[in-house]
């Protein structure tokens, strides 16, 4: 049967039954929103693992990052030796004023200095106080949530090929270094750690 | 007085005033019945107009109520983005390939991504082809379930947009766990997808799939019966099929006309092969093509859209172990050559014409987005309609600015 108005009372029978539910709308800031680890949020940086490659800041289609940087001499530690080099950090700002949270500076990195943060409550009433100086970027990595566990579909993360591979041989170094009995010549050197391995 | 129109319905009109032109027995620019003579005027609507959604303006040449002439002005968001495309390597381009057209941001991103394997003849790892189909569908509903909520609100309704926002925060919290943003996902890569799916996702993402389902009965019921919006779009703004084959008018509002076109079955890429081999994927069109038609099939779409998912969730549970991405050399060129890439986006065809040099930027990447057809279309359904139905013509085209301006 069609009667006038079916359709609108139709209408307002959903909206009289959704009345008696609860509310889906929450109220921020009263209510924090949980976010995933994975939000692209705040980008925070750990100081000490960059080298100042300038890689991210290459990387960056829309150039708001600013890297200053100037290198060390460290003395020769022996007599007769090479004085080495090493790249100090003077200023690394991010201007989120430009930044376009595409997340390719945090790809780029090759030494994981920068890493995503769900933190989003940095807003600034002068445009200038959004370019993040080093110390501040170095602030939000205690926000920074671990990653997130993989689906059981996933492929094994290559680092833990990497680890389970360094520890199989510091196992095998260790059982050549306490028995005796099978040591061989070959068996020795295969097992030797490398520099740089962890 | 009535006056019988050409589909056998009575239109009664009320009220004949000087602008009367149009109506029965008025001529354009007749004037009053006492001879005087009236003038055209010209409106201008928009560039901020809150009903146009962006920054679209519209140079409306009326004689009194009636729409003679419609002149849409576009570029006010002109980025330059196919130039910007020429100086960024391919993960930079996919940025900005999210960003024209804001409420398909995935199905963007893919174009692009399918354009630079396709030239490198890539072979994708089958888990990011089942993944990447269904977060292209999702990304679908979430287009359409904006598009379901704010038109109604173009018309006068504003509680449907409650609803509509509501399963789009549901879908959004999938999306945005597993690619870390809501809108510009950034998750396509070339080779695959940026990063494996978070454990326990492919549940939650069925469980919002399954709820969005169960709750879009309400959206219909809210608006769909509703007699004063079936009074102002029935019959309005119909869109021919002439027309549609002249401006290249693609997607939902092709498919209202009856144009049975969809680009997932007719030119298949990812998965979509399948999908429709095992009958998932169905191609729904209606024949009316007037603003209540095309309003459907959005909601016809969201429909098919979900089943995709549901089938792509089952395909990820049972597909087995494997990669998500393939590893990439550490500067990216895409052979000498050319190939063009398109995709049906929820707006329409999306395509990317690729030309690359060998460089690691490409020397030419043309854009053709689904709005700029879509809109460029409105003139000439305009013409003839009367000022309170442009609204509803403009908001039944379905368009994003960004889009459009490019």
């Amino acid at each position: 049967m069609n009667w006038p108005g079916k359709g609108l009372a139709k209408g307002l029978a959903v909206t009289f039954r959704q009345m008696t539910r609860r509310s889906v709308t929450a109220h921020y800031p009263d209510a924090l929103p949980e976010l995933p680890p994975r939000t692209r949020g705040v980008i925070a940086l750990i100081e000490e693992n960059c080298t100042s490659c300038m890689l991210c800041a290459r990387e960056c289609p829309a150039w708001c990052i600013y890297i200053d940087s100037h290198k060390d001499v460290i003395p020769a530690t022996t007599e007769g030796g090479k004085d080495k080099t090493r790249n100090v950090l003077d200023r690394f700002a991010i201007d989120f004023s430009l930044c376009m949270y595409c997340s390719i500076c945090v790809e780029a990195c090759p030494f994981d200095a920068l890493h995503w943060s769900p933190e989003f409550e940095y807003a600034e009433l002068d445009i200038r106080e959004l370019t993040h100086e080093k110390d501040r970027l170095r602030d939000w990595m205690w926000t920074v949530p671990a990653p997130v566990a993989l689906d059981p579909g996933a492929e094994e993360a290559k680092e833990i090929g990497v680890a389970e591979k360094a520890a199989e041989r510091a196992a095998a170094a260790q059982r050549v270094v306490e028995p005796v009995e099978t040591t061989t010549g070959d068996l020795d050197k295969l097992d030797q750690p490398k520099e740089g391995d962890t | 007085m009535t006056d019988v129109a050409a589909d056998g319905r009575e239109h009664v009109v009320v009220g004949i005033g000087d602008g009367a032109a149009g109506f029965g027995g008025h001529e354009r620019g007749g004037g009053t019945p006492g001879g005087l003579a009236t003038q055209d005027m010209v409106l201008n609507i928009g560039p901020q107009h809150p009903a146009t959604h962006g920054v679209l303006r519209l140079k409306l040449t009326l004689d009194g109520e009636r729409i003679v002439d419609c002149d849409p002005v576009v570029g006010y968001m002109h980025r330059g983005v196919e130039k910007l495309f020429e100086v960024r390597d391919y993960r930079q381009i996919i940025v900005l390939a999210n960003r024209h057209d804001w409420l398909s941001a995935f199905s963007s991103e893919l174009g692009v991504v399918l354009a630079v394997e396709r030239m490198l003849g890539m072979e994708v790892p089958t888990r990011a082809v089942w993944l990447r189909t269904m977060l292209a569908e999702l990304n679908r509903v979430l287009n359409h379930l904006m598009f379901l909520g704010s038109y109604p609100i173009e018309l006068g309704a504003i509680t449907p947009m409650f609803y509509a926002f509501r399963e789009r925060e549901t879908l959004q919290a999938v999306m945005e766990e597993i690619s870390g943003g809501r809108m510009h996902y950034m998750f396509n890569r070339v080779g695959g997808l940026k990063e494996d799916i978070p454990a326990g996702w492919v549940d939650r993402a069925d469980d919002a799939a399954r709820a969005v389902r169960s709750r879009m009965p309400q959206i219909e019921d809210l608006i769909f019966g509703n007699e004063i919006f079936q009074a102002r779009t029935r019959g309005v703004g119909v869109l021919s099929r002439e027309l549609i084959d002249a401006y290249g008018v693609s997607g939902p509002i092709a498919r209202a006309s009856g144009v049975d076109f969809d680009l997932r079955r007719d030119d298949p890429y990812l998965a979509y092969q399948e999908l429709v081999d095992d009958g998932v994927m169905q191609v729904i069109t209606q024949e009316e093509g007037d603003c209540y038609a095309r309003f459907g099939m959005l909601l016809d779409q969201v429909q098919v859209s979900l089943d995709i998912v549901e089938a792509c969730v089952d395909r990820l549970r049972s597909l087995d172990r494997g990669p998500i991405n393939v590893r990439l050399p550490k500067i990216l060129k895409a052979p000498e050559g050319a190939t063009y890439a398109w995709t049906e986006n929820p707006l329409g065809i999306n395509g990317y014409y690729l030309v690359s040099r060998g460089e690691k930027t490409p020397w030419r990447m043309k854009l053709r987005s689904a709005s700029f057809n879509n809109i460029a279309v409105l003139p000439e359904v305009l013409t003839g309609c009367v000022v309170a139905d442009m609204v509803a013509v403009l908001g039944s085209m379905f368009f994003v600015v960004g889009d459009i301006d490019k």
